[in-house]
């Protein structure tokens, strides 16, 4: 069930672009695909709908195998039960909103009633149900979007692709729209492949995230697992806001940097020598400097910077080998000596790439 | 716009040169074409012919409702409507099949259009008398080969100028519609499949409706197309008695008694049916854009043939091989042999045919005349077309609306129209008998051409690169010389290059302008081949096809790239 991709392999030209993927997504699930422009995300989303053909691998919808190099299966992509919601859109500017809509239906010879009924149900749902006979030329970027939408779903496909839907909106549509595609998916309990270069749609949208760079997976986990165990810097840098420090781990797991500070981890190190403890910048607790000897988590520091952001303070403060955002409601004055501290299971240690 | 202007005009000196150039460009221009236009106009109204006594008549116009010319209208709309109707049918299936599906041998494909495109019409209609007359090769390879005496050709008649023509225009109609089609957002149709419907249905109801007016646009260009192509009716047409307006307005121009008056009206006529279906054709093109790409994710899915490619394969082959191979063998066989015999085994082989060439000095001084005309001819044709898109689409001073309406009027006047009114304008022109008046012609016939190709690229090109130019200190002809005319540079090589061809290969207007002195390669081809000098006409057809295509191979290629 659910869609399954196995050594997926796309080229252009002989360069691979989509490099041995595999991945799986459960019924009704929500995977992101994120990465940086060029990884390969829409190449990997379109060989599943079936408008690229791949050069080897194999790739099941709802448990029927719709592409298998091996034995020379090849499910054209009108046979393929998907809905795809492109970045343009696509809206057919002969038709009107309802012919947009009911296309999906009509080509599968639906009876009139039923079409009339469906459409109209979808239209509600994405709530343009008062949009019926719009011409679709006369469609703000936002409807257009939501036509797309009820288009992709009208017909009860089992999987939803997404190609960056929202990245020709606004950002306080983005935001809005963000929310109802995530209670829509919850609805339809349809699973979904969601393409976006956005971090904070990936955390906020997805049950689990693929973490995609030149063509190959470096990381597939929950939102929360990949913020904070990232498998490697360019996963970590990928999703959120990421502060380094450059260590040495010794021999039992323990981390120095040269200036004699010790880092712990809760996590088991990727092994001894130079590396670089992640703590993300909400990790690290800014307070005064008490003075004396510090022992481990902590790092002696001055305010450089202070941005007032709201409800909460950013801060980059100057510690004798790094210069660390960290975000706090707590005040402090700029040039104030502090003194920042971290909790064991909020640092882990990266190789150094 | 104001400040565009003012700018412009502020600066004292290059202001009062800019208004020169306008104001020489304005006259030029305006000489061009309303003098045939004046001369066609005062013609119509005239019993004689041009330079002969004459009085006001109002026959000429009254003629044109004559049984004769009624029944050569009809028959002109009826080819040109079939003609048409075929050519975009042929041209929408090349283009889909190149930019839209899976076929294997696109490259070749539009190379192979590319060069039947730049096959002279008066060419190809030669090659497919040798082929396919009474006497002609097809007939006697049936009769005498197989035995077959039912299955009979015959060019010489209605559907013989509709085959021709269809063959000559199916390139010009897929280079009509591939700019459309390639600029079409492909996700539109990427939607349908993903919808669930299957390509047929695809191209039903999503690529066609929303190619349905760039395919209006192409069905009236290529109406008009037909409805002013001489070359193609005068050699087949003319011999099988079936007479198109452009080939009556010709016989009534040469033959005795001339009544050139009478060709005066029927080309203003013309000119009226050709002029109103550009208007509208111009109509739909502003109205109605194809939706095109939007940013990024553009990609094209082929769609697959599958069992059709065997067809796709076999429908290309047969138009290659129509339109441009079998006739260039025909041409190439009939210019290496003594007498003309359908059977290559009983020819005699010669290279008389080539030798003649050389030995006529008739055709040497056609070769040179032509030379002068194409060559010479369309540095001026250029030179005029680029001020004209200039004006029109940047600089936009005063007047300039008219000078865009005239410098398109040719669009819709046919090419043996323009001519009848060069030969009209003797009356006023002193320069009847020279080659000024073919290069006047030939400039004012195709001076579209050379507007519309500049000004697509002046309409492309960034306002802020010469903008910049200004902000850095060069007034407005330093920033068009030093910054827009490299940027132009490539346009301008193949706007020449176009020109240079359209003039090289034309015939309809040559043939009413040309004295013995004034002959051009186009004429002297002809005219062998109306002496039924095959052989030589042939051979000076290969000699002058490897010329052009020569130079389009080396200098065109950018139009023939997928
Ligand atoms: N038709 C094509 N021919 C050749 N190369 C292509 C083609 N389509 C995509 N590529 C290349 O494949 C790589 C991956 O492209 P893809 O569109 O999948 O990236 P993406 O992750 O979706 O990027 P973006 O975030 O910019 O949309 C890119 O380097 C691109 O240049
Ligand atoms: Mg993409």
């Amino acid at each position: 069930m659910g869609i399954s991709v196995k050594g997926l392999v796309k080229q252009y030209a002989g360069k691979p672009v989509v490099d041995h993927i595999d991945f799986e997504i459960a019924d009704g699930e929500l995977v992101s695909l994120l990465g940086p422009s060029g990884c390969g995300k829409t190449t990997t989303l379109r060989c599943i709908a079936g408008l690229e053909t791949p050069e080897s691998g194999r790739i099941a919808i709802d448990g029927e195998v719709v592409f298998d190099a091996d034995s020379g299966v090849v499910v054209e992509p009108y046979h393929r039960n998907i809905g795809m919601v492109f970045q343009s859109y696509a809206i057919w500017p002969h038709m009107t909103v309802f012919e947009n809509v009911a296309f999906p239906l009509r080509v599968r010879r639906m009876a009139a009633a039923d079409i009339e009924r469906r459409v109209g149900r979808a239209l509600e749902r994405v709530g343009l149900g008062a949009f019926h006979d719009r011409s679709s030329q006369q469609l703000s970027g936002g409807q257009q979007q939501r036509v797309a939408v009820a288009r992709a779903i009208v017909h009860e496909p089992a999987v939803l692709l997404f190609d960056e839907p929202l990245s020709n909106l606004d950002a306080r549509l983005r935001d809005q729209t963000r929310a109802e595609i995530r209670q829509l998916q919850r609805e339809l309990r349809v699973s979904t492949i969601y393409v976006t270069h956005d971090q904070t749609e990936a955390l906020s949208l997805s049950d689990r995230i693929l973490v995609m760079h030149d063509g190959r997976i470096r990381q597939l986990g929950t939102p929360e697992a990949i913020y904070a165990r990232p498998n490697d810097m360019f996963v970590a840098e990928v999703v959120g806001a990421a502060n380094f420090f450059d260590v040495t781990v010794d021999d039992r797991g323990a981390a120095t940097d040269t200036s004699g500070a010790t880092f712990h981890t809760a996590f088991a190190p990727p092994g001894s020598g130079p590396a670089r403890a992640l703590i993300r910048p909400d990790k690290l607790l800014i307070g005064p400097d008490p003075g004396g000897d510090l022992g481990p988590n902590r790092l002696r520091g001055t305010v450089r910077q202070r941005l007032f952001m709201g409800g909460y303070y950013e801060y980059v403060v100057e510690t004798r080998l790094a210069s660390p955002r960290v975000l706090s409601s707590a005040e402090f004055a700029e040039k104030a000596q502090v003194v920042l501290s971290f909790d064991s299971g909020d640092c882990i240690f990266l190789l150094k790439e | 716009m104001s400040g565009a202007r003012s700018l412009a005009f502020n600066n004292q000196r290059s202001g009062w040169l800019i208004q020169a150039i306008f104001g020489t460009t304005f006259l030029v221009t305006a000489f061009l074409i309303i003098t045939p236009l004046a001369a066609l106009l005062h013609g119509s109204f005239q019993t004689g012919s041009p330079g002969m006594p004459t009085v006001f008549t109002w026959k000429n116009w009254a003629d044109l409702g004559s049984g004769n010319i009624i029944h050569t209208l009809l028959i002109t709309c009826f080819i040109s409507v079939v003609t048409s109707v075929f050519s975009t049918i042929g041209g929408a299936g090349l283009t889909w099949l190149v930019y839209r599906s899976d076929f294997r041998f696109k490259r070749s494909l539009v190379a192979a259009v590319g060069l039947s495109f730049f096959f002279p019409g008066f060419i190809l209609a030669m090659a497919w008398v040798i082929l396919a007359s009474p006497g002609g090769i097809f007939n006697d390879v049936l009769d005498e080969l197989f035995g077959i005496e039912w299955l009979q050709f015959d060019i010489y008649s209605v559907g013989g100028i509709i085959w021709i023509q269809v063959l000559h225009i199916i390139p010009f109609a897929f280079f009509t519609l591939r700019g459309p089609m390639i600029s079409m957002d492909s996700s539109l149709e990427e939607a349908g499949y993903i919808s669930g419907a299957n390509p047929w249905a695809v191209v039903r109801r999503i690529t066609l409706p929303l190619m349905i007016f760039p395919l209006l646009s192409s069905l009236l260009l290529c109406f008009v197309l037909s409805v002013e192509q001489f070359a193609i009716p005068a050699m087949v047409g003319i011999p099988g008695h079936v007479n198109t307006l452009a080939t009556e307005l010709y016989l009534l121009t040469s033959f005795s008694p001339p009544n050139t008056g009478l060709a005066a009206s029927v080309g203003l006529a013309m000119s009226a049916v050709t002029g109103l279906s550009i208007l509208f054709q111009r109509q739909i093109i502003r109205r109605h854009n194809a939706p095109t790409v939007t940013g990024r994710g553009y990609r094209v899915r082929p769609m697959t043939l599958g069992p059709w490619r065997a067809v796709a394969n076999g429908v290309c082959l047969f138009y290659v091989a129509m339109s441009f191979i079998i006739p260039a063998l025909a041409l190439i066989y009939t210019s290496g042999i003594k007498f003309f015999v359908a059977n290559p085994f009983e020819a005699a082989w010669t290279w008389r045919n080539y030798l003649q060439i050389w030995d006529s000095p008739g055709t040497i001084r056609a070769f040179w005349n032509t030379l002068v005309v194409a060559g010479g001819g369309a540095v001026l044709g250029l030179t005029l077309g680029t001020l004209i898109a200039w004006f029109t689409h940047r600089l936009r001073p005063r007047g300039y609306r008219v000078l865009d309406a005239l410098a398109s009027l040719p669009f819709g006047i046919p090419g043996i129209v323009i001519g009848l009114g060069f030969l009209w304008s003797y009356v006023y022109l002193p320069i009847y008998g020279t080659l000024l008046v073919l290069v006047f012609c030939y400039v004012a016939r195709f001076l579209p051409y050379a507007t519309e190709t500049v000004g697509a690229q002046v309409v492309q090109l960034d306002k802020a690169l010469e903008e910049a130019a200004w902000v850095s200190g060069a007034n407005r002809l330093a920033s068009f010389r030093r910054i827009i005319l490299p940027l132009l540079r490539p346009t301008l090589q193949s706007g020449y290059f176009l020109l240079f061809i359209a003039y090289f290969r034309e015939i309809a207007a040559a043939a009413l302008l040309y004295t013995a002195s004034t002959q051009v390669l186009s004429i002297s081809i002809w005219a062998f081949f109306e002496n039924a000098n095959w052989g030589v006409a042939s051979a000076l057809s290969i000699v002058a096809t490897v010329i052009t295509v020569t130079l389009m191979a080396t200098v065109m290629r950018a139009p023939l790239k997928v």
